[in-house]
């Protein structure tokens, strides 16, 4: 099963393209009772059926998964029928699904394997972080301070008032749209449309972030099965291949001196781009990581998707709401969708599929044909906040 | 007396009268450090100096808590202070009756009481507006 890398006369492996032929999603909410392997079963099902695959196809799978994590990948696929092969488990904030998928690209486009399957899966319910603001790792110098996700995104907002002539209205549209577009979603978490003022009137978080401006804490699942062209056409006519897999760590805090703007975020984009051969006008649409409305606005210009410093006068515009120039966050995003943390990675992906194949729904974004998936997390003291980031892109 | 036990040894002085923050800097590039490092991030030059920051700096940017983090109870105000020596604090921040946090307002470091823990008084480092 295992195959040797395929090497040029220099030596270097040669890079083989990839397809995503199935995805699959779990329900997404607050579900104390049920497992992380329960949930994770649950999309790796739906995912073989969306392929019909045999689950004994499945050559290398890679779970991510951050709190209480614990032979994740394994306890997931025996649930399914899935044993005796390679599995590995990462951890990487909210970037850990992206880097399971990222992983298993990897393995089939070297050429060690054929097929494989990337796994996200969090139970946010049962984690010991239950009902609490994301802190950072324990003994994180901020951590002791106050220091939250909440905190740091509340103070990213403050300086988008000041410096972007940003409002609070401007960070509820965000959800406004994210909520509109999560009511056209049957696996979405709230499906339901707030007002601009509903979100402004909402519980106060961290000033100015209200509630509905926060992503829940949620339990769920989502799996991809990834596997090299020849086994894709066996699978389907019409493969969805990777055309871009960028993962970058960002660099020390202080060399960041607008905590606005996203080093990281910026460069991995670049170099997503250039690896896909493809210019930000190209893609059709985006999933990314809205875990707080008001950084959505700000991933617009890392992402190039507007001239640097136009992303409000985007989302103002209305390009990126369902049926505009670049829909962002179809789904619902992970405001409307909650956030399982290292299953949101996967989903991103699995969503850009759907449009993709034209299987999207009432949310399809017409005639896509090539679509980004983007994740950022991390929260670590002396680095840039957003610490991991990943991208994703995907064409048919 | 009730005990008072630093939050993080070595990186502020309870009773200094020179300084609070206890920093560190290259001697080879003098980039400055807080908290301190062990060796130079940027030129990897080995050999640090103590730099003690300066007391006071500027508000770079500020949130009400509204939830409970760590050891805080809501509401709590932390913060960004962005330093002479080019460094930029987080930390609590403790209000002053009519003086709102502004972006860009000169702050000045102190030490007080974070929490109690078992009878003891745990001191860290806060910001609160120059009077």
């Amino acid at each position: 099963m295992f195959l040797n890398p395929l090497n040029n006369e220099e030596g270097r492996i040669l890079m083989r393209e990839v397809a995503v032929i199935g995805v699959g999603q779990s329900v997404f909410g607050k579900f104390p009772g049920r497992s992380a392997a329960s949930l994770g079963g649950e999309a790796v099902a739906a995912a073989l059926k969306d392929c019909g695959m045999h689950p004994k196809d499945i050559q290398v799978a890679y779970a991510a998964r951050a709190y209480d994590a614990n032979c994740t990948a394994q306890a997931v696929l025996k649930e399914v029928g899935i044993t005796a092969l390679e599995m590995v488990n990462v951890e990487n904030a909210c970037a850990g699904g992206a880097t399971a998928f990222r992983e298993v690209w990897k393995e089939i486009a070297c050429g060690r394997y054929d097929t494989g399957i990337a796994i996200g899966v969090e139970s946010m319910t049962t984690s010991p972080i239950a009902g609490k603001l994301i802190p950072p790792e324990k003994d994180d110098l901020d951590g002791y301070l106050g220091m939250t996700m909440p905190a740091m995104f509340g103070m990213v907002a403050r300086r988008q008032m000041e410096e972007h002539g940003a409002t609070a209205e401007d960070f509820a549209m965000v959800s406004v749209k994210n909520h509109q577009h999560g009511c056209l979603n049957p696996q979405a978490q709230y499906r339901k449309e707030f007002t601009v003022e509903e979100i402004l009137n909402s519980r106060l978080i961290s000033d100015p972030i209200t509630l509905l401006m926060c992503c829940p804490n949620t339990d769920g699942a989502a799996a991809a099965i990834l596997c090299s062209m020849d086994v894709a056409r066996k699978y389907t006519a019409r493969p969805v291949k990777v055309i871009a897999s960028t993962l970058l760590t960002g660099d020390y805090k202080y060399l960041q001196k607008d905590i606005c703007a996203s080093p990281v975020g910026v460069k991995v984009a670049q170099m997503a781009y250039e690896m896909a051969g493809c210019e930000p006008k190209d893609i059709d649409l985006v999933e990314m990581h809205d875990a707080f409305a008001n950084e959505e606005i700000l991933r617009y210009e890392d992402l190039a998707l507007c001239a640097p410093g136009a992303g409000l006068q985007l989302l103002r515009s209305g390009a990126t709401k369902i049926g505009g120039r670049i829909p962002v966050n179809p789904s619902g995003g992970l405001l409307s969708l909650g956030h399982p943390l290292s299953a949101s990675g996967v989903r991103t992906v699995c969503e850009v599929v759907l449009h993709l194949r034209g299987q999207a729904g009432a949310r399809q974004t017409p005639n896509a044909r090539v679509g980004l998936a983007q994740m950022l997390g991390g929260l670590v003291t002396g680095l840039e906040h957003g610490v991991t980031a990943s991208i994703h892109i995907l064409a048919r | 007396m009730v005990d008072r036990v630093p939050f993080k040894e070595g990186i502020f002085s309870a009773d200094a009268g020179n300084g609070i923050l206890l920093g560190n800097k290259c001697a080879s590039c003098g980039r400055i450090y807080f908290p301190p490092t062990d060796f130079c991030l940027d030129c990897f030059g080995k050999a640090m100096e103590e730099a003690v920051l300066s007391r006071c700096g500027k508000l770079y940017s500020y949130t009400r808590c509204h939830m409970p983090a760590g050891r805080f109870q809501p509401p709590f105000f932390v913060g960004l202070v962005d330093m002479p020596e080019g460094v930029r604090v987080f930390a609590p921040l403790k209000t002053v009756a009519g003086r709102p946090f502004q972006i860009g307002m000169d702050m000045e470091v102190k030490i007080a009481e974070l929490w109690r823990e078992n009878d003891k008084q745990v001191i860290g480092y806060v910001f609160k507006p120059v009077k």
